[in-house]
């Protein structure tokens, strides 16, 4: 089959040639397609792995800071005195925290104090005591130590810790009178506690 | 065999360009802007946080009470010194008695009295400091028992430890603590 010559003689357009078939023009179609086609460019940065490793380390370190004894809730109920001392937070102890108005062991309200007038002249109240105003065992926070105690004493014997005695981290607030302190410290004392870490906030005094 | 038609050849050329998405078709990306705003927030608060709460903590044993309780053993030649926090100042008591105003020797009444309405800490650790200092034989010695009225404030507790803790030279005076019970 012979083509027409283009652009023919006397300017007129050249004839058109017979249609391809459908199978010369898909397999053209399909090169030009692989011809024209260039690979993606990345012109974002997916960044979606590394939000996701960074919310799990957010969320760790809230949940770590959240459970250390050092994360001590400052309010106006408490606020732990300062000082100089730079002694590192011990970790192990039970949790006894003297507010302004309540004593807790680890999560557990055991005495709602009253006034502070009153426990500076007589702790928590004479009720409260074994015998009398003059005692100073606490009934109630004794009660809350000894089974703290127990749990204690079988953590302690499962760390191989020396289990005669337990410690304890006292939080206090720093208008707490030496009267109700003192009360803590020798109801701990009666309750087989030997050894006591009194949390303070690390800052230099300014008077 | 054929050749293809202009026709054809520009419907090629049309369909074998690459397609352009539109804005809104782009892989579907989820604007995490918001979201990073949040977790900066977060961190900065978090880091701030643990910045304030710096804690310490000071050991100390069951209290003395009218004459029982946990002490550790002292010699009988020991300084054996006990800081009374009364409402007047500070009446500091060693195993040769009383000391007297300003710290020189045996004497009765207030050791270091307070200056203009508060407690005078920085005598304190100069007559904590004078006394340790007054025997080779209380350079080791290193307990000290404090007792306050009942209406004392935890705070000045603290200061008084800190005070007979050490001296403004750095040098350790009295760093072991025990309470005791006032009568």
């Amino acid at each position: 089959m012979t083509q027409p010559a283009p652009g023919g003689p006397g300017g007129q357009p050249p004839a058109p040639g017979p249609k391809a078939s459908i199978v010369s023009y898909k397999a053209a179609l399909r090169k030009a397609t692989r011809r024209n086609a260039h690979e993606q460019e990345v012109n974002f940065l997916n960044i979606t792995a590394m939000l996701d490793i960074m919310t799990i380390i957010l969320v760790f370190l809230l949940k770590t800071l959240g459970e250390s004894s050092a994360a001590v809730p400052q309010s106006d109920d408490l606020k732990l005195p300062i000082s100089l001392v730079k002694t590192p937070p011990g970790q192990d102890g039970v949790l006894v925290t003297i507010s302004k108005t309540q004593i807790i062991v680890g999560d557990d309200k055991v005495v709602t104090l009253p006034g502070r007038e009153s426990t500076s002249q007589t702790g928590v109240g004479a009720r409260y005591h074994r015998n009398g105003p003059n005692d100073l065992f606490i009934v109630p926070l004794g009660s809350a130590l000894q089974s703290a105690r127990r749990t204690d004493k079988a953590v302690r014997t499962a760390k191989g810790l020396d289990p005669s005695s337990s410690e304890a981290i006292i939080i206090a607030d720093q208008t707490t009178p030496y009267r109700l302190f003192i009360e803590v410290l020798f109801t701990l004392g009666q309750s087989e506690f030997g050894k006591y870490h009194l949390m303070v906030m690390q800052g230099k005094k300014t008077n | 065999m054929s050749e293809l038609t202009t026709a054809q050849r520009s419907k090629i050329r049309r369909l074998s360009q690459p397609k352009e998405l539109a804005p809104d078709e782009e892989g579907g990306e989820l604007n995490i802007v918001p979201f990073l705003d949040i977790i900066m927030n977060i961190l900065i608060f978090v880091l701030a946080t643990v910045a304030v709460t710096f804690t310490a903590t000071i050991d100390t044993t069951p209290p003395a009470s009218k004459g029982s309780g946990v002490r550790s053993e002292v010699p009988s030649e020991a300084l054996n010194l006990t800081v009374f926090i009364v409402n007047d100042g500070f009446s500091l008591k060693a195993s040769g008695g009383n000391i007297a105003p300003g710290c020189q020797g045996p004497g009765a009444g207030i050791t270091i009295p307070m200056k203009n309405g508060k407690y005078d800490l920085e005598a304190l650790t100069v007559c904590a400091a004078r006394l340790k200092g007054s025997s080779p034989d209380f350079q080791d010695e290193n307990q000290v028992y404090i007792t306050a009225n009942p209406g004392t404030d935890y705070q000045t507790i603290i200061d008084v430890i800190d005070a007979l803790r050490a001296s403004p030279q750095g040098d350790v005076l009295f760093d072991n603590v025990n309470f005791k019970v006032p009568k």
